[in-house]
């Protein structure tokens, strides 16, 4: 393999981008962020022919004016020289409307090709495309395929070859005569020099410059001297230059095509489907109703895994004994048992639940519906700064955070995505369920009705609050804009990629969470081991001596070591108080109670006996808004990418949680 | 008259787009230019209005449409 090929994959939202990439690099691919930037990075590789070729999947965006950061990085990747070819790609179902990015494109000379994608969802149209004619009158190669069917990937390579080997930049003389009659374009593409931004020609520039493209004008004004740079705004203030352009580009597009597209059916009807989801009334309750069936889905592949999980877990007692009695010293055993196997058995649990929620919500927007909801839930969502689409990671969260984690990677923002997972640690999940309700009942009765209530208000109250204190570093104001989106027609999809990028996905997330869970892990038994034999841990020290602190939030050093194991997992609580109230051994009990078991039978007399009524409420608000649990925190770091927002998000909730219990148990002082 | 006073179901031409740059790049490149015919599908208050135009089903969000100005046209 002498020679790398790098090819970068440009397109629209929903004209195949990531299908195609998934079906290229398989399982050989990586996410991070672009450098600097808040804007996620996707890249991959393959082998054909001998040959090695390295993808980048750019951020999808609609054009490439300098109007957000995906737009810009895209432009800065293609001027970089990175790519030795560009794939652009185009929804051949909405042809002259998804070619705008090929008219954005003319005028920058790196080599490229374009793929008329989604040649299935047309042919359902009753459309059918002459590639060869629009070929020629563009001069790069031109194929109509589908990325969802296999034999036509031997076109693809075939034509990436050819662009490759031909060097071929994209005809744009026809689209320039037409710029030309806009009032300015000569003018302005008299005054740039020819080498101004490599790659991108004077036309493409001027035509942006019209535009009033921030980045293009910017440019100007650094590299061209002051009195061009006067002329040049001149001309572009004279004009509604982005309208004449973008009509320009339209009318090129039509002149490109025409002749090159038939169609046998007409008209547009909305099917069955849509009038359900865009139903005034009824629209909400089928959203909702869609992803809880997700969820309940997710759970079918997911169950597998999550019982491998749970039997790691089981092995936990059988090795410590064997251990034991091959004479292994009992801090090595503890290491074995409590940090390594236990740690596997939560990975384990939770690979499956991010492997069955990425399939079934990969899914869904592979097939077109997460768009819907996006449409659905977009005012709602948007007075908190997101997208439609963050209703699903919200009501997924209420059965599992990390599950609601992993369901934000369909959230193509990342800030947005990041306060989305922000704003849904704060949801009760199905952990907090098992617990809450049966700790109020014991204290207060039928009153836990209203406890429960009041938790939900706090949740909402919680994340208005939240969506404000992290919005601003997160979702940049200019960013706030409404949605102006395609609702794609449904269309099937590719079992096969969509599998390869769920098993990438789940074993890049392995790797990824196995060092934080295991650090943690790691963490908690050091500070909660017996080090020297009658004596106590470091984390009972510091419990006791912290005491008078801790109980302004109303939490006994008991209590207040329990909420400190529900940030590892909220079942867990419950067996830490059992253990601590009645004297029994508390590193033991601790990790015990982390394997989920361990809440003592007469629990409910224990905690009567020592918990006072304030003191059990401010409990109960801790650990519902506490931390989620160490899984969760691993899946959000997986998300977010970014050690500095998962810690920032984890330290928020712990003292917000502190502060509400501290709240309610003062509220509860004046009341019992 | 503005894009939202068209009733679902009815046709229209867009007749000129105001607003900053960045709102213009946006609905350019998403389709609607000036002369461009489109039809309303759906048209409630509190969503995004609906439309299909160059084989297209587009949301848009009622705020932003207030820059769109059309004409109504024959189906």
């Amino acid at each position: 393999m002498s020679e790398v090929i790098s090819i970068a994959l440009l397109g629209q939202p929903n004209a195949g981008k990531s299908t195609l990439f998934n079906a290229l690099t398989g399982l050989h691919q990586h996410v991070g962020n672009w450098p600097g930037k808040t804007v996620e990075q996707k890249e991959g590789h393959f082998t054909h022919d001998g040959k090695f070729y390295t993808v980048a999947d750019l951020p999808g965006s609609y054009s490439l004016s300098a109007n957000s950061d995906e737009e810009v990085i895209t432009r800065n990747f293609i001027a970089s020289g990175k790519a030795d070819v560009v794939c652009i790609l185009a929804d051949s179902s909405q042809l002259q409307r998804s070619l705008f990015m090929t008219a954005d494109y003319a005028g920058i000379t790196v080599p490229c090709f374009l793929v008329l994608n989604m040649e299935d969802v047309a042919r359902d149209q009753g459309k059918k495309i002459d590639a060869s004619q629009i070929e020629k009158k563009l001069g790069v190669p031109v194929i109509f395929i589908s990325a969802t069917e296999k034999k036509d990937y031997n076109d693809f390579y075939e034509a990436l070859e050819r662009a490759v080997n031909e060097k071929t930049v994209l005809n744009a003389s026809s689209l320039e005569k037409r710029l030309e009659k806009i009032a300015g374009f000569n003018e302005i593409k008299a005054l740039i020099p020819d080498d101004m931004v490599p790659g991108y020609s004077p036309m493409w520039i001027a035509s942006k410059a019209l535009e009033s493209d921030p980045v293009v004008i910017a440019e100007i004004r650094n590299k061209l001297p002051e009195d061009s740079v006067k002329k040049i705004l001149e001309y572009k203030e004279a004009v509604q230059g982005a309208v004449e352009t973008g009509s320009a580009k339209f009318d090129w597009i039509d002149e490109i095509t025409e002749g090159s597209e038939t169609k046998t059916k007409g008209g547009f009807k909305l099917s069955k489907l849509d009038r359900l989801y865009t139903h005034r009334i009824w629209g909400k309750p089928a959203v909702v109703l869609t992803i809880l069936l997700g969820l309940l889905f997710s759970f079918v592949p997911a169950w597998p895994l999550m019982e491998l999980g749970t039997l790691v877990g089981n092995i936990k007692a059988p090795v410590g004994s064997a251990l034991l009695n091959i004479g292994c010293p009992e801090f090595i055993v503890m290491i074995v048992c409590n940090v390594v196997i236990q740690s596997f058995s939560f990975i384990f649990q939770m690979l499956g639940f991010v492997f069955g929620i990425t399939l079934v919500f990969g899914l869904l927007e592979e097939a077109g519906v997460m768009a819907r909801i996006s449409y659905v839930f977009d005012n709602t969502m948007g007075k908190l700064g997101l997208q439609g689409k963050s209703v699903m990671p919200f009501l997924v969260s209420f059965g599992c955070t990390m599950g609601g984690a992993a369901g934000t990677r369909v959230i193509d923002n990342w800030g947005q995505k990041v306060l989305t997972i922000a704003l849904a640690w704060a949801v009760p999940c199905g952990a907090t369920w098992s617990v809450v309700p049966m700790l109020s009942t014991i204290f207060f009765g039928p009153g836990a009705v209203l406890v429960i209530v009041v938790i939900l208000l706090t949740m909402i109250l919680h994340m208005w609050l939240t969506a404000k204190v992290f919005g601003r570093g997160l979702v940049k104001q200019e960013d706030r804009y409404g949605m102006i989106m395609e609702l794609p027609p449904y269309h099937k999809p590719k079992w096969g990629a969509l599998f390869r990028y769920v098993f990438g996905r789940t074993k890049d997330t392995f790797f990824r969470v196995t060092k934080v869970v295991i650090l943690v892990c790691f963490i908690f038994w050091l500070l909660s081991y017996n080090f020297t034999p009658g004596g106590t841990s470091i984390l009972y020290k510091i419990g006791v001596a912290i005491e008078p602190v801790t109980k302004l939030f109303g939490l006994k050093w008991q209590l207040f070591m329990a909420f400190v194991a529900s940030s590892i997992g909220k079942e867990g609580a419950l067996g830490v108080i059992s253990a601590l109230f009645t004297g029994g051994d508390f590193s033991g009990a601790f990790f015990d109670a982390m394997s989920g078991g361990g809440a003592a039978s007469n629990l409910s007399e224990i905690l009567l006996a020592n918990v006072s009524k304030p003191e059990a409420l401010a409990f109960i608000f801790a650990i519902t808004f506490n931390m989620p649990c160490i899984v969760a925190l691993a899946a959000t770091y997986q998300e977010v990418h970014s050690v500095k927002w998962t810690a920032r998000i984890a330290v928020y909730y712990t003292v917000v949680a502190l502060l509400l219990s501290a709240l309610v148990y003062h509220i509860g002082m004046l009341i019992w | 008259m503005k894009l939202g006073e068209i009733g679902e179901n009815k046709s229209a031409v867009v007749a000129s787009l105001n607003g900053d740059s960045r709102f213009i790049g946006r609905i350019t490149s998403i389709g609607l230019t000036p002369g461009c015919k489109l039809t309303v599908v759906k048209n409630d208050k509190n969503r995004p209005i609906l439309v299909y135009s160059r084989d297209t089903m587009i949301a848009l969000n009622r705020k932003e449409c207030e820059g769109i100005e059309v004409t109504e046209a024959a189906k």
